[in-house]
């Protein structure tokens, strides 16, 4: 038994393809997705998923979206997706640098939620990127 | 003025050697750089002065018509690469609402009280009749969706819907947003453009029509239907595809109902995404096809003009000989 997994970005379908397992991170925290899943229909935060393929862990920084699983069928909406390998470890240290520094001058609550909002992102992409990192 | 002047002398002298075509061509309004006292002359008299004055009127509108056949031919060929590079993300983003239509189902037919029409059109002209269709078909849904228990409006995006919608549907426009093209269409921008468009209208069930492209000669006019997280809720009691929608656990905040907002937010601008690029792509295939149509016909005219411009030519040199052989045999004659 597997999952089928779709991922869709406005541009493009980033992954459409068998899996076993997933984790992803939702609004409530993360949760993890086994074959014969009830029917659900969750939001998604800008997180970390990780999916096993064939006893190995990969990977993908997503930007936010929905996610519907149904009879193993799982869709993702996101409104982007990277997978792990495929992000540069040292761009993206870069960016969660600047976005860090960014936070820390960051005046008025706007300019804070924005670059709160940023650095998440920033952050997640350098999780996926080096697992290591954050354990 | 000299030129002219032995020009007129000539014309006089070729009198009525014209065809009708010719002077048709003339009294039509048409580009020509001589002074208005000249025309109007030529206007006088017609059997006079036309046949060397013509020649010139005719050169001056093959030329003309010639750079617009340039013209049009360029605009087709800029028509295809923009249309080869917005297709692929069109073909792309059919997959963003595919999942929606899966999960909430499509019911174009579901009545409501409150209908927000949004209608893409394109920011420029001469794309053929795309435009037009739009507009019919969302002033037809209009009608039908306007009664006295419910109430309909338009959201606007494009010049030329606006232009077209404004004439006698004004009051009803609640939005209307323009050059959305001017950089090339992302999913942030329509993001940006729900928002605004959630913030200043409220509604049970939006209707985007807009073109779907098929092929590069045909597209169907389309209307996407997305609902209200209330109507959302409310069906779902009712049964039906919504009704399945109670069989999925919902998860991602406090309450069914603000994930269903979120869940009915993104899918509005999913659709728009898919109807914006949709339309961009059968607005440049039917660009082409106008495109390529005017540069044939400009082709067809070059054709007749230069048959007629010929003859004229040819009939002054052989007059002119006859007169010049005619002269000197009188001359010969009588030495």
């Amino acid at each position: 038994m597997n999952l089928n997994l779709r991922v869709v970005t406005p541009n493009r379908v980033v992954w459409d393809s068998e899996v076993q397992e997933i984790i992803l991170a939702t609004n409530n925290g993360q949760m993890g997705v086994l074959p014969n899943h009830t029917a659900l229909v969750t939001a998604l935060d800008i997180g970390v998923m990780k999916i096993r393929l064939n006893a190995q862990w990969s990977t993908m920084a997503l930007m936010g979206g929905f996610a519907t699983i149904d009879n193993n069928e799982i869709t993702l909406l996101v409104n982007n997706a990277e997978r792990g390998i495929d992000i540069d470890l040292q761009e993206a240290q870069e960016s969660f640098r600047l976005a860090a520094a960014d936070r820390a001058r960051a005046e008025g609550k706007r300019q804070a939620i924005e670059a709160d909002v940023a650095l998440k992102r920033a952050r997640t992409r350098l999780e996926a990127a080096d697992a290591l990192l954050f354990r | 003025m000299a030129s002219s002047a032995t020009l007129r002398r000539e014309a006089r002298r070729l009198g009525s050697l014209t065809s009708s075509w010719t002077v048709q061509t003339l009294t039509r309004p048409c580009q020509s750089p001589l002074p208005s006292p000249w025309l109007q002359q030529t206007e006088e008299v017609p059997s006079f002065g036309v046949r060397a004055i013509s020649t010139q009127i005719v050169r001056n509108r093959m030329k003309s018509i010639k750079s617009i056949q340039k013209i049009t031919k360029a605009m087709k060929m800029v028509a295809s690469s923009k249309l080869r590079a917005i297709q692929t993300k069109a073909e792309n983003s059919r997959g963003l609402w595919q999942p929606f239509t899966a999960l909430l189902g499509d019911v174009p037919g579901i009545d409501v009280k409150k209908n927000v029409f949004v209608t893409v059109t394109s920011d420029k002209g001469l794309c053929g009749g795309i435009n037009s269709t739009s507009v019919k078909i969302s002033k037809a849904l209009f009608k039908m969706a306007s009664s006295p228990e419910k109430e309909a409006r338009y959201v606007v995006l494009g010049e030329k819907g606006k232009a077209l919608l404004q004439r006698d549907s004004k009051k009803h426009i609640s939005l209307s947003i323009t050059e959305t093209q001017k950089n090339p269409l992302n999913f942030t921008q329509v993001s940006m453009i729900v928002d605004e468009i959630l913030k200043n209208v409220e509604y049970d069930a939006i209707r985007v029509c807009f073109n779907k492209f098929q092929s590069i000669v045909s597209f169907m006019p389309t209307m996407s239907t997305v609902l209200s997280p209330e109507v959302v809720e409310k069906e779902s009691e009712m049964g039906g595809k919504l009704g399945e929608l109670d069989s999925y656990e919902i998860e991602g905040a406090e309450t069914k109902g603000e994930v269903l907002q979120n869940l009915t937010e993104f899918h509005f601008v999913c659709a728009l995404f898919n109807a914006c690029l949709e339309n961009a792509c059968s607005e440049q295939g039917a660009r082409m096809s106008a495109m390529d149509s005017s540069s044939r016909n400009a082709g067809e005219m070059l054709d007749k003009l230069t048959l007629s411009y010929n003859r004229s030519r040819q009939a002054s040199i052989t007059t002119e000989l006859i007169e010049i052989i005619s002269g000197a045999s009188a001359l010969q004659a009588k030495a």
